[in-house]
């Protein structure tokens, strides 16, 4: 009798069930190295976020001695300032860089994932090269392009042409650095779906009398909007706390909530407000994640 | 016939590609192209071929600097972010614990939180316990924000290491120590690699975090910020531009080259283990 | 060589000299074959060997390089595959994971502007044929293996097409199942009177299904008949030892009389076969065929008057629960399968066992003429 339910004990999940003993000492092996990386993050991630909690209510302050709770910058964030316009005007233009990163990629993932053939991972590479250098130079870049003194305006004065004040510090550039910049990051996960759709649904569309269009908008699309939207989400959320992009191309035409956020703490000075507007943006994010959050997969992150 | 696409879907898509990939290598051709204009201004006409920018920015002690600041906060944020994301990424793929959900949450978070909120958040903390702002404190923060990327990008390849390696190992007498010195870790190196690679990227070009609490000693990134308003500096600026945007490609192109050769070399192993376990 | 264009239009599919070349491998070397309408045709070869190339062309997923293919009559040759009145069965039945039960069936009629009433009412039906009565709402992931096999049928059928192709579509089911899907699928077949094309490499699912099977090898049909005619006489040496198991014989003709050729071992064995209608004199080289069911197994001391007689050594029983295969060295030198019925008159021999292999001239055949 006893022998059975060892054996049964042992074959259950394939692999042998360690004893109370052994158990407890994993248990604590596994705290303990866990312990780096989670109380690492817990001290310069969760304390400092804390305390910006904090702060914008008021428990702490530049001074120490002059805290008491209070929802003063809350009020006057939401309804006196102009920053939550400047909030809507982000949450605006992050929904057009990234609608329009997808529309972007998405042909060409498409072209790569069930076209391509045998050369696509390399061409994917291609296409997500630039994302892997440098953000900041590649920003710069533009800069160099549209200012009223760089490429594109000295070009135009040699053929004759008025410089364009509009391609520089204005909302067209940054949603046109922006768009730049997530592109070919955005094409990955849209990829990984397409790549994943298995070719006979699509031959078994093509039998039963549909046309090649159709079959993309009943089959294909569907089939890939996990990973359309996952990359949506990823474009979306950093976007919406944007701040060097618009710094360096936007302006004040380009002023977005990141900028905005800055400004309260460096040249305002208001720590109080600048935290209620990060808490905010916070939240925002927050809530994004939550509705979103089941489409992003460690497997779509992770190339 | 190719059910996904036409003939002339098959090349327009091709053509739209082109024309994509046009748009995104053209403004880095141009800034190559304009890094050898003997020229002040970053535009037209053009005045000559000149390494000029070059030679200047080899003698500028602020950049030259800068670049040590950025270079000393990067290695450090990428020695000590592997040794943390190490043991996490390992527990994450082999054990089940408690409260794996949340841990794993919070490993993952830095990547969601706006990076202006965080700079903030940790100059808010700096201030209040009264660390004085350098290129350590940079450092901190860049360890916070690379920690998930070296996770994500250790997690797949400890997939694929095939558990029972590390069983054999145990059964032929090894301790976990030892399994992992002479088993997982080895076989864990590309990934390692790769994630020191990544971090160290992201930590040098890294300029919203370093805004808020580089103190005195500027990084690369900030340098360039600083230097962004004086327009007769921007040649030296993009001659460096284009320096290091070089280098970083090649590092890239070279570990994605490694990265598939050591994948190959895994899928063979595992490919040999189904076949036999298939008998 | 009759001509083509004169050939008979009620086939339901006619595939005329068809080729068809994957850069220089030839995949379909030039096939020749008329699918009558209501007909169960199974196009039965090893993998590799063009039946599944030769489907898709039906299908056109892929287009000939020479040859015509006619659904009807008409010519299909560059028609693409959603204008044709084929519908295919997956393999792995691809079916629409976001999709319900009926939105999967439904699939071809809506492409069609069917109403919705009449959309639902044929569903109903053909789910009632393939006996998944009720199952509409269901998603795939939720059905098993042999539930989606029956959903992708239902899906193709729906529409009614002039013939459905099937393309080894019980290959991911274990071995009970399939056999109940065998039958299911013959069911469904005479149900509705549809032109079954089948493609396996699965020789007694072919034999057990079909009307007709045509055996497929490097791109060519090498036979075409109905399965006991496959069996019983095959045409070339690889028909005969691809359906069915084959014990080949190599020997000389000694003799040709009254129709038979009599091969002389030794002076107690000795091989008869019918000529057939093979040019066979004496001296003549020849490659002689017999069904291992055929041949009977005897102590050397019984006497017997059988027209063949060779002698031999039993070296492995191998019991199969239905049958018990004998695997006997002979004389000859060549290896010979015996099956026996593992019943009462079963003959007990074991290895080593010394036997006299009996059968009758009628039961053999001349595969090959050198």
């Amino acid at each position: 009798m006893t022998e059975l339910d060892l054996s049964i004990e042992t074959e259950r999940r394939g692999r042998p069930v360690p004893s109370r003993r052994r158990r407890g000492r994993r248990g604590a092996v596994t705290a303990g190295l866990l312990s780096g990386p989670v109380s690492y993050l817990l001290v310069f991630f969760v304390v400092p976020v804390v305390m910006v909690a904090c702060y914008s209510v008021g428990l702490l302050t530049l001074l120490p001695q002059d805290h008491y709770l209070s929802l003063r910058a809350w009020h006057d964030f939401l309804f006196g300032s102009i920053y939550m316009g400047v909030f809507w005007k982000s949450v605006r233009m992050s929904l057009g860089v990234s609608i329009t990163s997808v529309l972007l990629a998405y042909p060409v993932a498409y072209l790569l994932a069930l076209v391509a053939g045998r050369r696509k991972y390399t061409l994917l590479l291609v296409i997500v090269a630039p994302f892997l250098t440098s953000y900041l130079l590649r920003v710069l870049a533009w800069r160099v392009i549209l200012g009223e003194q760089g490429v594109v305006n000295s070009f135009l004065k040699l053929v004759g042409i008025a410089p364009q004040g509009w391609l520089f510090y204005s909302q067209f550039a940054v949603y046109l650095v922006l768009a730049y910049v997530w592109v070919p990051f955005v094409a990955l996960p849209i990829f990984v779906s397409l790549e994943a759709l298995d070719l006979s649904l699509l031959e078994a569309s093509n039998d039963l009398g549909a046309s090649r269009w159709t079959t993309f908008r009943r089959v294909t699309l569907p089939l890939s909007m996990p990973g359309v939207i996952a990359a949506f989400v990823f474009v979306f959320i950093p976007t919406l706390g944007e701040y060097v992009t618009p710094l360096l191309v936007g302006g004040p035409k380009g002023f977005m909530f990141g900028n905005g956020i800055q400004n309260a703490f460096l040249q305002g000075f208001d720590w109080q407000f600048g935290s209620a507007m990060s808490m905010f943006l916070i939240g925002a994010v927050m809530v994004l994640m939550a509705v979103f959050g089941r489409f992003v997969s460690f497997r779509s992150v992770s190339e | 016939m190719n059910p996904a696409v036409s003939r002339g879907g098959r090349r327009s898509l091709w053509i739209f590609f082109a024309l994509l990939v046009v748009f995104l290598y053209a403004p880095i051709l141009i800034l190559i192209v304009f890094s050898f204009n003997d020229r002040t201004f970053v535009s037209f006409p053009w005045q000559g071929f000149t390494f000029r920018w070059y030679r200047e920015f080899v003698h500028n002690s602020a950049l030259l600097g800068a670049l040590r600041t950025s270079a000393l906060v990067a290695t450090l944020t990428s020695v000590v972010t592997v040794v943390l994301a190490i043991p996490a990424s390992i527990l994450l793929v082999r054990r089940r614990f408690f409260a794996k959900g949340a841990v794993s949450g919070l490993l993952l978070a830095p990547l969601v939180i706006p990076l202006v909120v965080f700079g903030i958040a940790l100059l808010i903390l700096f201030n209040t316990v009264g660390i004085p702002l350098s290129p350590l404190t940079v450092a901190i923060g860049h360890i916070v924000i690379a920690l998930p990327f070296a996770i994500l990008t250790m997690v797949p390849r400890l997939e694929r290491i095939s558990v029972s390696l590390e069983e054999a190992s145990r059964d032929l007498g090894a301790g976990p120590l030892r399994t992992f010195r002479s088993i997982t870790l080895p076989l864990l190196a590309p990934a390692v690699l790769s994630a020191f690679l990544i971090v160290f990227t992201i930590s040098f070009d890294e300029v919203v975090v370093a805004s808020f609490i580089a103190g005195d000693q500027p990084t690369f990134p900030l340098y360039l910020f600083s230097q962004l308003r004086l327009p007769q500096r921007l040649p030296q600026v993009i001659a460096v531009a284009v320096v290091v945007m070089t280098v970083s490609s090649i590092v890239v192109i070279a570990s994605e080259v490694g990265r598939r050769l050591a994948d190959r070399r895994l899928e063979r192993v595992a490919n040999l283990q189904q076949e036999v376990s298939a008998g | 060589m009759s001509d083509p264009t004169t050939r008979a239009t009620d086939a339901a599919i006619s595939l005329q000299e068809v080729r068809k070349s994957f850069g220089r491998v030839v995949a379909v070397g030039g096939i020749s074959l008329d699918i009558a309408d209501g007909e169960f045709l199974t196009l039965l070869g090893p993998s590799g060997c063009g039946k599944t190339t030769t489907m898709r062309m039906i299908a056109g997923f892929e287009e000939p390089d020479e040859g015509r293919i006619l659904l009807r009559g008409r010519d299909v040759v560059g028609v693409p595959p959603n204008k044709r009145d084929v519908n295919m069965c997956f393999q792995h039945y691809a079916l629409f994971p976001h999709m319900s039960v009926q939105e999967n069936v439904e699939y071809g009629l809506k492409l069609r502007k069917v109403p919705r009433e009449e959309r639902r009412r044929r569903v109903a039906e053909m789910l009632e044929v393939v006996r998944l009565e009720g199952f509409e709402k269901r998603k795939p992931a939720q059905l098993s293996g042999g539930q989606q096999q029956r959903v992708a049928l239902a899906r193709a059928l729906v529409n009614r097409p002039t013939a459905l192709l099937l393309d080894e579509p019980l290959g991911a089911l274990d071995v009970k199942l399939r056999k109940q899907m065998q039958l299911e699928l013959k069911r469904i077949q005479h149900e509705l009177g549809t032109t079954f094309v089948y493609v396996t490499h699965d020789q007694e699912e072919a034999l057990s299904m079909s009307d007709r099977i045509a055996v497929v090898n490097q791109g060519l049909i090498e036979q075409v008949g109905r399965p006991r005619d496959v069996y019983e006489r095959p045409a070339t040496p690889f028909v005969a030892d691809f359906v069915g198991v084959l014990n080949a014989l190599e020997v000389r003709a000694d003799e040709v009389r009254d129709g038979r050729v009599v091969v002389r071992i030794s002076d107690r064995e000795r091989l008869v076969v019918p000529t057939g209608d093979r040019p066979v004199s004496a001296g003549t080289e020849l490659l002689v065929a017999v069904r291992p069911e055929r041949v009977w197994l005897r102590a050397p001391a019984d006497e017997t008057s059988a027209d063949s007689r060779l002698e031999g050594t039993v070296r492995q029983v191998v019991y199969l629960g239905t049958l018990t295969q004998f695997y006997v060295d002979t004389t000859l030198g060549a290896r010979l399968v015996v099956h026996e019925l593992s019943d009462r008159r079963a003959s007990g021999f074991v290895a080593e066992d010394r036997v006299v292999l009996t059968w009758d001239a009628e039961d053999a055949a001349i595969l090959r003429v050198e």
